[in-house]
């Protein structure tokens, strides 16, 4: 069974605030502005593989990991981005991608999450295609959370 | 008698808001001690043991289902009850760590409330 982008859009927005909220107490609201490239950002990613093929990919500026990693916690906010910092963002990206997975199918497997500098680094490795991306706000910072999908171009749906 | 618990996660950030959490949530807790993976947690409990485990499922080296079928298949260590955390939270995955022996689920992202409601009852 095959779903439509808007419904992806809007389990995926509903899993980004749930994450956010939950975890942070931050809220996520959307953003106006498209995704451009930018050498400066975080980009963690999970791929997932099995029934599907693609990956989940969060990219934030290197001040709103800052902030993420704070809120996350509970600490003061890092000067710099650091392992912990990395390994936060990374998380966040685990945690959306799981429960993304969980919305598709069983039958696909989650690896654990890789943070590189700079945006979408991946998209580039991997040839894949964009699904979905949703440009989103946080804490007055823009934030982008795209799925990608490597030789397939709908996502399964349970 | 303060419970001792073994933390599982590769992420150090998710042992980190665990610790706090336990420390906040007003239950018996002992010692906690960290493992990034299944092989480390093993490892962790060669010389001792704990009466309580929480891991997680998306590990690299050796992943949660994985641990919990070697804790179940131990006799030193397979009364031990093993707390599943994670995001991997669909039926089929639940299920199956139902099946080796998980004494609960907690699905991430979570709660305080949730943390505390799911180890009440082994402290």
């Amino acid at each position: 069974m095959q779903t439509n982008p808007l419904t992806i859009a809007n389990e995926l927005t509903r899993i980004v605030r749930d994450v956010f909220e939950t975890m942070m107490g931050l809220e996520v609201a959307a953003g106006g502005a498209p995704w451009f490239p930018d050498s400066h950002r975080l980009t963690a990613a999970v791929q997932l593989s099995g029934l599907w093929s693609g990956a989940v990919l969060v990219e934030c500026d290197r001040r709103l990991a800052c902030r993420l990693a704070a809120a996350f916690l509970s600490m003061p906010e890092p000067a710099e981005v650091d392992d912990m910092v990395r390994d936060v963002v990374g998380e966040l990206a685990n945690m959306i991608g799981g429960n993304l997975k969980c919305a598709l199918s069983d039958g696909i497997q989650l690896s654990t999450p890789v943070v590189v500098d700079g945006s979408s680094q991946l998209l580039r490795v991997c040839g894949a295609e964009v699904c979905q991306r949703l440009t989103l706000e946080c804490e007055g910072r823009l934030l982008w959370v795209t799925v990608v999908s490597i030789g397939a171009v709908e996502l399964p749906h349970r | 008698m303060p419970v001792d618990l073994l933390i599982v996660d590769d992420s150090v950030a998710v042992r980190k808001v665990l610790q706090r959490l336990l420390r906040q949530a007003d239950l018996p807790v002992g010692e906690v001690i960290e493992a990034g993976d299944g092989q480390q947690a093993l490892a962790a409990l060669a010389d001792r043991t704990v009466h309580l485990v929480l891991t997680d499922i998306n590990m690299p080296t050796m992943n949660g289902l994985e641990l919990l079928r070697r804790l179940k298949g131990d006799s030193r260590l397979c009364q031990i009850p093993v707390i599943v955390i994670s995001t991997e939270g669909g039926k089929g995955t639940v299920m199956e760590a139902v099946e080796l022996g998980a004494a609960g689920f907690i699905r991430k992202p979570f709660t305080p409330e949730q943390i505390r409601e799911k180890l009440a009852p082994f402290c």
